[in-house]
């Protein structure tokens, strides 16, 4: 990594030469709904970017994992598939945030390990990512989870010194970029140390607001308590904090069929877990029934096991869930409850929780 | 229940679609839809009340029903038709939720039809049932909610059911697929909104347009009435207000969980 800076004009030309590489450039813009809200969409002109933006309604995971993504076509009457690669565009996403970043690295684990997703490979492989600084709203929670820095998962970092950026080079696609379109300089002692003002401004804006320590174990050992009641009758079960998160990733596959029913779609859709169809097998069994089933184990999984896997929550604390969820559902909740005194109903038995 | 296998037996099965009280709206919407000229050559649509004047046909494999059940008559009707369907198809508002006209069951029946027909309410005195959806006189093998419904959805139901499919109604309200469209919620932005305790399936159509959701395709099953309630509350929003919008689809529904 290397590191230079440029002025803050000097977005137009970063936006003009990822324009003329790529395919598409994306960014944070205006809802056209409400100026008050940013969504993540085609960027059309440098003007449009809201690089000072706070947060997104739903974060860059949709450029990876896509909200309905067709896996394949097929003729049913001559048992034909076709259409079975995802598109292939290349794409830059300007003006990710740490937290989002972090969020990627996440998602990487899950797509890219042990079972390699080849939609979301190549749309990875083919995205250009440009980070940006940001300052914490009053929902921010990312220092609990260390997603405040974020060191690798972009090309290229803006950070904002009032009057110029301090970019971080990450990529060799980055450094030509910098090279061809940027007229960068080199980082004095007095840009260094405004970097550092930054970062002192941005934590003491950030109080600590959850300790996570030993989480996983009292999730285990509260895992039968009646907590879990008192805060799954409050679900509504929209699972509208799963389409937020940039940790989730679940999904569920459909087939559509033409009016004719000849032709087909098989596509994979968002899904959630807080839906009661999520856990639904042959015979209409469910394994997890209640509300309170459900949101045991959507922050089950985040917190312990995925945890337990590769030492990683599944929340980057981005705060989307906090806005999102109208029966005040969030991990600062969950946290609380656990740290809370709090007894079990009864010295039953555990109930398998199942970490993923 | 759906006899999948007879269906898939007869080569073209015999389709017909009946209305008991809307305002046909569900009809028309599904002879606004071009594709569904391709299915007919998979269907044999025997009877199509708002299409022709020829007298519904004795036997038939699949009945499309919309509209609510308003009279006796309608009753006596859909036994018959559970009786020859070996699928019940209920579409639309009126006939899956009881939809507007249901509206009449917030208050006395007699009085409100007093007030629609005046002097001449004696014509209609007798027969008239608190409406009611299709559902809570016979058994209903599959639902398309909506009001109006999308031909879509319709077309790719009874795609379904001649393959016998199981139905595959959503359960869980409309907030997941309208943040999926990255709609600004309505009430983080100080106005009302159904979409909480509303049944998905519709793509969160309304608020595509940015307009709220008015509940159309029904109270979700698994809707949470209580803990949306508590949220308004909290917000300082008008939660009797909130009811009431909520009874322009569900009266019916509301009436059950207050009886029960
Ligand atoms: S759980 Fe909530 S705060 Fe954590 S990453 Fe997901 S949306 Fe953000
Ligand atoms: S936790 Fe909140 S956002 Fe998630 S499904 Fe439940 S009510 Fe909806
Ligand atoms: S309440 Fe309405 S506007 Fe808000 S998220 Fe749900 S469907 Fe969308
Ligand atoms: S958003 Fe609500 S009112 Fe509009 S079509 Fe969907 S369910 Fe009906």
């Amino acid at each position: 990594m290397f590191f230079k800076i440029i002025d803050k004009e000097s977005i137009v030309d970063l936006y003009a030469g990822l324009a003329a590489e790529y395919d598409e450039v994306t960014g944070p813009k205006t809802s056209p709904k409400d100026p008050r809200y940013v969504k993540f969409g085609k960027i059309r002109d440098a003007s449009q970017l809201r690089l000072d933006y706070k947060t997104s309604i739903v974060p860059p995971k949709k450029y990876f994992l896509a909200a309905d993504e067709r896996l394949m076509r097929y003729d049913r009457t001559t048992g034909e598939v076709y259409d079975t690669e995802p598109p292939l565009q290349t794409r830059a996403l300007i003006g990710v945030h740490p937290c989002d970043i972090n969020a990627i690295l996440m998602l990487d684990d899950i797509f890219l390990n042990e079972f390699e997703d080849p939609y979301y490979k190549v749309y990875r492989e083919n995205t250009f990512i440009v980070g940006v600084s940001c300052m914490p709203s009053p929902t921010c929670t990312c220092n609990s989870f260390g997603a405040d820095e974020v060191h690798r998962g972009f090309d290229l970092f803006l950070s904002d010194l009032g009057d110029r950026w301090f970019v971080s080079v990450r990529s060799v696609k980055a450094a030509a970029i910098v090279d061809r379109y940027l007229d960068a300089r080199e980082v004095t002692a007095d840009d260094t140390r405004a970097f550092q003002e930054r970062t002192k401004r941005f934590k003491k804006a950030l109080p600590k607001r959850m300790d996570l320590d030993q989480l996983p174990l009292l999730y285990d050992a509260k895992y039968d308590y009646p907590l879990w009641e008192d805060i799954g009758k409050d679900c509504l079960s929209c699972g509208a904090c799963s389409v937020v998160c940039p940790c989730c990733y679940c999904f569920d596959v459909r087939d559509t069929l033409s009016a004719d029913g000849r032709v087909g779609k098989r596509h994979r859709v968002w899904d959630s877990c807080l839906a009661s169809e999520f856990a639904e097998v042959a015979h209409n069994h469910n394994f997890r029934p209640k509300a309170a089933d459900r949101v045991r184990y959507r922050f089950y999984h985040k917190f312990v096991g995925n945890f337990t896997r590769n030492g990683k929550m599944l929340c980057v604390g981005c705060g989307r869930c906090t806005t999102a969820c109208k029966a005040f559902i969030d991990p600062q909740r969950i946290v609380k409850a656990l740290e809370s005194e709090d007894t079990p109903a009864s010295a039953g038995t555990r109930k398998g929780g199942g970490a993923q | 229940m759906t006899d999948a296998n007879a269906l898939n037996q007869a080569s073209c099965p015999r389709v017909v679609v009946l209305s008991l009280a809307s305002d046909f709206g569900c009809q028309i919407q599904i002879t606004n839809f071009p594709e569904l000229l391709a299915m007919v050559g998979t269907i044999d649509l025997s009877y199509w009340q708002l299409a022709t004047s020829a007298d519904m046909p004795d036997s038939y494999d699949v009945a499309v029903i919309e509209g609510a059940v308003t009279l006796d008559e309608h009753v006596r009707l859909l036994q018959q038709v559970r009786k020859t369907a070996g699928v019940v198809i209920a579409i639309g508002a009126c006939a899956v939720t009881g939809g507007v006209p249901g509206l009449v069951g917030t208050g006395d029946l007699d009085t409100a039809r007093d007030l629609v027909y005046g002097e001449d309410a004696t014509i209609v005195k007798q027969h008239r049932l608190v409406p009611a959806p299709v559902s809570s006189v016979i058994e209903v093998d599959y639902r398309v909610p909506g009001c109006p419904i999308d031909p879509a959805e319709f077309s790719a139901l009874l795609q379904q059911a001649l393959l016998g499919a199981r139905e595959r109604l959503d359960r869980t309200p409309l907030c997941a697929a309208c943040q999926t469209i990255e709609n600004p919620c309505f009430w983080l932005r100080g106005k009302a909104c159904l979409g909480l305790v509303t049944r998905t399936g519709c793509g969160a159509l309304c608020l595509s347009r940015d307009r709220a959701c008015t509940g159309c395709r029904g109270i979700a099953a698994d809707a949470n009435l209580e803990s949306a309630r508590r949220y308004l509350r909290e917000g300082g929003f008008d939660v009797k207000a909130f009811d009431k919008a909520l009874e322009v689809y569900n009266t019916y529904e509301v009436n059950e969980v207050a009886r029960s």
